[in-house]
């Protein structure tokens, strides 16, 4: 299914969507609040954007260095390939520690190898633990947000799941009541597992060590309960010095939320005495997306989901929409990478009015390679007969003024004439959910001669 | 076994290689000024707001004075790991072979940290104050007592102070643990600490 016949599913609720809508920009607001009390931020979003390509032009190194460091410190470093590498990589650590028992804190890229399905047909445990993530993962559906994962759901929704899966008593969706009911549910969890999964928010070459944010601390009460600790990470979460964390965590929760930074910033550098801590570093189509010139800043970023929040597509569309790991602007210009023919609708659901990258804390220019992926994707995938007649029907129109004026004069004459019928209906997707504006005086180029007149 | 490391080392050569194919002409590091990050104003009046800001609260309290204002607010916490020098209101010691799981009844901690982050209302506690890395997170509430002058103005000074540390495990902590993951209704205590407490002295 295309973005656009998913998208019309999601619209069946237009309560929802307004609410989807409104609560996303919410955010994007509490973003700019953010961003707006801080001295230089564009200074810091030069100076992030600088850095990732630094990294992007020499990852090797960044990777080797920080791999030695690493080990020096007693960190386990493992390489994957591929979705299937990074599991059977986490196969074998778990069963060289007879673990049943897993704990994840959010991990888009445990999601993006389908880490959990893999792990479940091993007979293991696995328990998402970021309460979003908890959320989708009882009620058997994917992250549709890649900062707010249960964006999708109403309170009444988790209500009802919880109460089939917790035994908590109904409450109208009360966020207090069914937040502590998952804390205590979650503790339980934590105290029993053999080991923690986690994501890396940052790796830091010049240590070895790694960042890893969260606002629940569900990561910290994972990693230092159990007896080992996993990270998965991307190649390009590489970040040269330590110093260079003053950068990035400055812009990553401001961009995310509003916050000034998330509860916890954790710094893990060495396993505890008597722990095992194991890094995968995991490439899965990342080095294939680094030669392609003109999408590589993709791999700038850092997953705070600021792109989203203000995507007038994506707030009113949805996450699951995109049919993809990472949804919205970001993910229409990875998810083409890694299957063209699968993603092929991704690009276009854009209006490409550049607002993703007046956000991006790294600058990716996300508009413009939305814009690039178009011009491969009409090349070289097939595109709808509709599509294609009107693209053509338009072309001639376009090139012909006399024509193009006479079209012109017709539409601006049955919108002010034309009984609704004739306008509001299934061939004009324009009036769908929306008035058209009404029609005054002339147009532009009559309003133009009459007045160069005067 | 064998075969498994194997594939891992072919993981590796082969990322390495396919990156040294694929990766663009070397872009410099940039130089970072950090002097367009100065601000000639108050650190202490910026902390508090922003430790309120992200759901903390913080108070200045005469040192002597630290388990009475502690006493005031927990009135019934029993189980207590204090860390902090003048506290004697520890009931439960730990060391650094403390298993993490003891800690999972502990009501309250009370730890050193070791400096503020104005910009951001955020502590430095490493496990040189925490002892147990856990602690911190899995306390049902956390005071953290602060030296007001330890604080800087933001994130790039606090990494120029933390640079030379014993590197093992460190956290920024910025107000309590919280969650807005049911409809966007923000929720203090999450899976962390429900409380945090900055006590200034």
């Amino acid at each position: 299914m295309s973005h656009a016949e998913k998208a019309t599913i999601f619209n069946k609720n237009e309560a929802k969507v307004n609410w989807h809508d409104k609560a996303l920009w919410y955010v994007r607001e509490k973003r700019d609040n953010a961003a707006h009390g801080v001295k230089e931020w564009e200074y810091l979003r030069d100076l992030a954007s600088a850095i990732k390509a630094n990294v992007l032009s020499d990852l090797d190194t960044y990777l080797v260095e920080f791999e030695a460091n690493a080990l020096k410190n007693g960190i386990k470093i493992h390489w994957a390939s591929d979705a299937e590498e990074h599991n059977a990589i986490i196969g074998k650590i778990l069963d060289d520690n007879k673990a049943e028992k897993v704990v994840k804190s959010k991990s888009m890229l445990t999601e993006e190898c389908h880490l959990n399905p893999y792990l479940e047909a091993k007979g293991i445990e696995v328990v998402d633990t970021d309460l979003g993530e908890y959320i989708v993962q009882i009620a058997k559906e994917t992250p549709s947000h890649i900062v707010l994962p249960a964006i999708h759901k109403t309170k009444e929704e988790v209500d009802e799941l919880f109460q089939e899966h917790l035994g908590t008593k109904p409450s109208n969706g009360n966020p207090e009541y069914l937040t502590n009911e998952a804390r205590k549910h979650l503790r339980g969890k934590f105290l029993k597992a053999d080991v923690a999964i986690t994501g890396v928010n940052f790796a830091i070459a010049d240590t070895g060590g790694f960042v890893v944010c969260t606002n629940e601390g569900n990561a910290d009460m994972g990693s230092h309960l159990a007896n080992v600790h996993i990270a998965s990470m991307g190649i390009e979460k590489i970040i040269p010095k330590e110093a260079h964390l003053g950068i990035f965590l400055r812009l990553l929760a401001r961009s995310a939320t509003g916050q000034p930074i998330t509860t916890y910033s954790s710094h893990f550098n060495k396993p505890a005495e008597g722990k095992e801590m194991h890094i995968v570093i995991v490439d899965n189509g990342r080095t294939e997306q680094l030669s392609r010139e003109d999408f590589r800043a993709s791999l700038h970023c850092i997953r705070c989901g600021a792109c989203m929040n203000t995507c007038p597509i994506y707030r009113r569309s949805g996450g699951h929409s995109y049919d993809a790991t990472i949804p919205g602007p970001i993910g229409s210009i990875l998810s083409p990478g890694k299957d063209l023919t699968k993603h092929s609708s991704l690009p276009f659901a854009s209006t490409l009015c550049g607002s993703c990258s007046n956000v991006c804390p790294v600058k990716i220019n996300i508009h413009e390679q939305l814009y690039k992926w178009r011009q491969i994707i009409v090349k070289d995938i097939k595109q709808p007969m509709v599509k294609k007649s009107i693209l053509k029907i338009a072309a001639s129109v376009l090139a012909k003024p006399k024509i193009y004026d006479f079209a012109g004069k017709s539409a601006r004459f049955m919108l002010k004439h034309a009984p609704r019928f004739m306008i509001y209906n299934k061939l004009n997707a324009w009036g769908k959910a929306r008035e058209l504006p009404e029609i005054k005086n002339e147009n532009f180029d009559q309003w133009y001669k009459i007045n160069r007149k005067k | 076994m064998v075969q498994n490391k194997q594939k891992e080392i072919m993981g590796r050569d082969s990322i390495l290689k396919a990156i040294k194919q694929h990766k663009p002409d070397l872009l410099p590091i940039p130089e970072i000024d950090g002097a367009r990050f100065d601000d000639d104003v108050n650190l202490l009046d910026i902390f508090k707001h922003n430790v309120a800001l992200v759901g903390g609260s913080i108070k200045e309290v005469d040192k002597a004075l630290i388990d009475i204002e502690i006493k005031k607010q927990f009135p019934h916490a029993e189980n207590i790991v204090a860390l902090n020098e003048t506290s004697t209101l520890g009931t439960i010691s730990v060391n650094k072979q403390t298993d993490p799981h003891e800690l999972a009844t502990i009501d309250l901690a009370i730890v050193n940290g070791a400096f503020g982050v104005a910009e951001n209302g955020a502590v430095w506690v490493s496990e040189k104050e925490s002892i147990v890395r856990v602690l911190p997170f899995i306390s049902n509430d956390l005071v953290i007592i602060l030296l007001k002058e330890q604080l800087v103005l933001h994130m790039l000074q606090a990494y120029h102070k933390i640079a030379t540390r014993d590197r093992n495990f460190g956290v920024f902590i910025s107000g309590p643990s919280k969650t807005a993951d049911i409809e966007q209704c923000l929720v203090i205590g999450a899976q962390g600490a429900m409380s945090l407490t900055i006590l200034l002295v």
